[in-house]
């Protein structure tokens, strides 16, 4: 469980917001919508341990990630994983590569299975084959999909995406949402930063959310008895 | 991550540009170990001096053959002499009239004018003024040796200009040294530099950034191990054809079996171990560069 307790960010205009109270448990998945400016990919920085908030703390598993040693930071990172708004592809590099890497910063993949996997993975965000394929060739959303697959290919137990559904047609956002369901049931966190949802994602109810400062926090999956 | 995959991470990450560095430092070592077995053997113009120049003790007419012989034997047990020849009087008349010839007159007066003689070389590390008077004076006495002659004042200047050769030929192996980590430090800086945004990916990932580096630095060192194994066997088979079919070169460097001489273990060693700790250092040094901006 990542809980978030009184958090506060200030930027150079002033403070983004402050007092944050939140809560994402195991095996729920989180759209948090605000925005542009809000905040959001601060936020998600600060939950994933990357960003030391102005005020307040986040403690995963009762460990603080800032206020005790290094160590619960970094085993949550190692746990956890990211899909950034952009990432640098490199000059040259490939899908494969990226698996590469991502397999790196693994302590569970063997080398015999990494290809299996990766073929798996890729085939799942709809992208099977696309292993010699140039990153820099890639659009933003098949970007957004081959990192989303090479941080699965890691195991984690946390999920960070931010602005995943932004270039999303719909018929990948449904998909997104199937895949996100299956991993909170796998007992997996998951939490996304984006401008807004599809309303479909919004529940049959009033759609409104949960406001947190600037922030609606929509359950994506996992009923979202959680968040506070 | 385990800490073995992490210290061949950048084979993983760049391994073709890799490839190539690790090509180009395979040159870089073979010269170095060329020079470094070639420099060890020969001692720089040691070995060249030591086979140009000898120490010529002249016997007494009335020595017969077995006392010259003795004296040699006496003068090659002396600590830094290598080799100690007696030439017997006919042998000196031959050498003499070959390099004189028409000369054949003087002994048609009859006999020969000439003496025996003992030639001495020294070892080519012993070839120094405080070795050569200890032959002096071990042979000085001796009431068969008539004359000794070891070149007097221009052997002084001799061996002045020769210690002043090998400083250089130092200087100038250090100097290849000194270029050859600069050589190592850039291509590992460039490479730290490209790979900045992966290193960034794994520390994001929770691979502490020290370790990164150190096991980067572990397995550059490796590489270098291997490196310099590999290029100092081939300087030293390089070396030993070369001497093999270039007799002269053997005056020089030494004899082709001297290459692979027990006595080279350690220095061969020594440089293992700089490869070694060159091409750690270079990784690390190197390292600074894949900081993230604004840390």
């Amino acid at each position: 469980m990542i809980e978030a307790f009184r958090v506060g960010a200030v930027c150079r205009n002033g403070t983004l917001w402050d007092g944050l109270d939140l809560a994402f448990g195991d095996g729920e998945a989180w759209a948090v919508t605000g925005p542009p400016g809000s905040g959001k990919t601060v936020l998600l920085r600060i939950l994933r341990g990357e960003q030391r908030p102005d005020a307040g703390d986040v403690v995963v598993g009762g460990r603080s990630l800032f206020r005790g040693g290094p160590a619960a930071n970094r085993e949550f990172r190692a746990s956890s994983a990211v899909v950034p708004e952009s990432f640098p592809p490199g000059a040259g590099r490939t899908v494969d590569d990226l698996f590469r890497l991502a397999a790196a910063a693994s302590f569970h993949i063997p080398a015999s299975e990494r290809k299996e996997r990766e073929e798996e993975l890729l085939a799942l965000v709809g992208l099977p084959g696309a292993q010699r394929w140039d990153l820099s060739s890639l659009s933003i959303s098949e970007r957004a999909r081959v990192s989303l697959a090479a941080e699965l290919f890691r195991g984690p137990g946390y999920l960070f995406a931010d602005m995943l559904l932004l270039n999303a047609g719909r018929e990948w956002a449904d998909m997104l949402r199937a895949l996100f369901r299956a991993l909170a049931r796998e007992g997996k966190t998951i939490v996304l930063a984006e401008r807004s949802i599809p309303e479909g994602w919004k529940g049959p109810e009033d759609g409104r959310g949960l406001a947190r400062g600037p922030f609606l926090l929509y359950p994506v999956a996992g009923g979202g008895v959680g968040a506070r | 991550m385990s800490g073995l995959s992490l210290c061949f991470i950048d084979w993983k990450l760049a391994g073709k540009e890799l490839f190539r560095e690790t090509a180009g430092r395979f040159l870089l070592f073979f010269v170095l170990g060329t020079l470094f077995v070639a420099m060890l053997l020969s001692g720089g113009v040691n070995r060249f001096l030591s086979e140009q120049w000898a120490v010529t003790a002249i016997l007494q007419m009335s020595v017969p053959a077995e006392g010259g012989r003795g004296i040699a034997a006496k003068a090659a047990g002396l600590p830094g002499v290598r080799r100690a020849v007696y030439k017997d009087p006919e042998a000196a008349w031959k050498e003499f009239i070959a390099a004189y010839p028409g000369l054949e007159s003087l002994r048609s007066a009859g006999g020969n004018p000439l003496p025996g003689y003992v030639e001495i070389r020294m070892r080519p590390g012993r070839l120094t003024e405080k070795d050569i008077k200890a032959v002096e004076a071990a042979l000085r006495p001796l009431p068969q040796v008539d004359k000794l002659l070891s070149g007097g004042e221009a052997l002084t200047r001799l061996l002045r200009v020769k210690d002043g050769i090998n400083v250089g030929f130092r200087v100038l192996f250090g100097f290849l040294c000194v270029a050859c980590f600069a050589t190592l430090f850039l291509q590992e800086k460039a490479r730290a530099a490209s790979l900045a945004a992966d290193f960034a990916f794994l520390g994001d990932r929770g691979t502490p950034r020290n370790r990164i580096a150190f096991s980067r630095a572990l397995g550059a060192g490796l590489i270098g191990c291997l490196l310099a194994l590999v290029s100092l066997g081939a300087a030293a088979l390089a070396l030993s054809s070369l001497v093999d079919r270039l007799p002269y070169l053997g005056g020089v460097i030494g004899p082709a079996e001297e290459v692979f001489a027990p006595g080279l273990l350690v220095p061969a060693l020594l440089f293992l171990l700089s490869g070694t700790l060159l091409s750690a250092g270079a990784s690390l040094m190197g390292w600074r560069a894949a900081r993230p901006a604004g840390k």
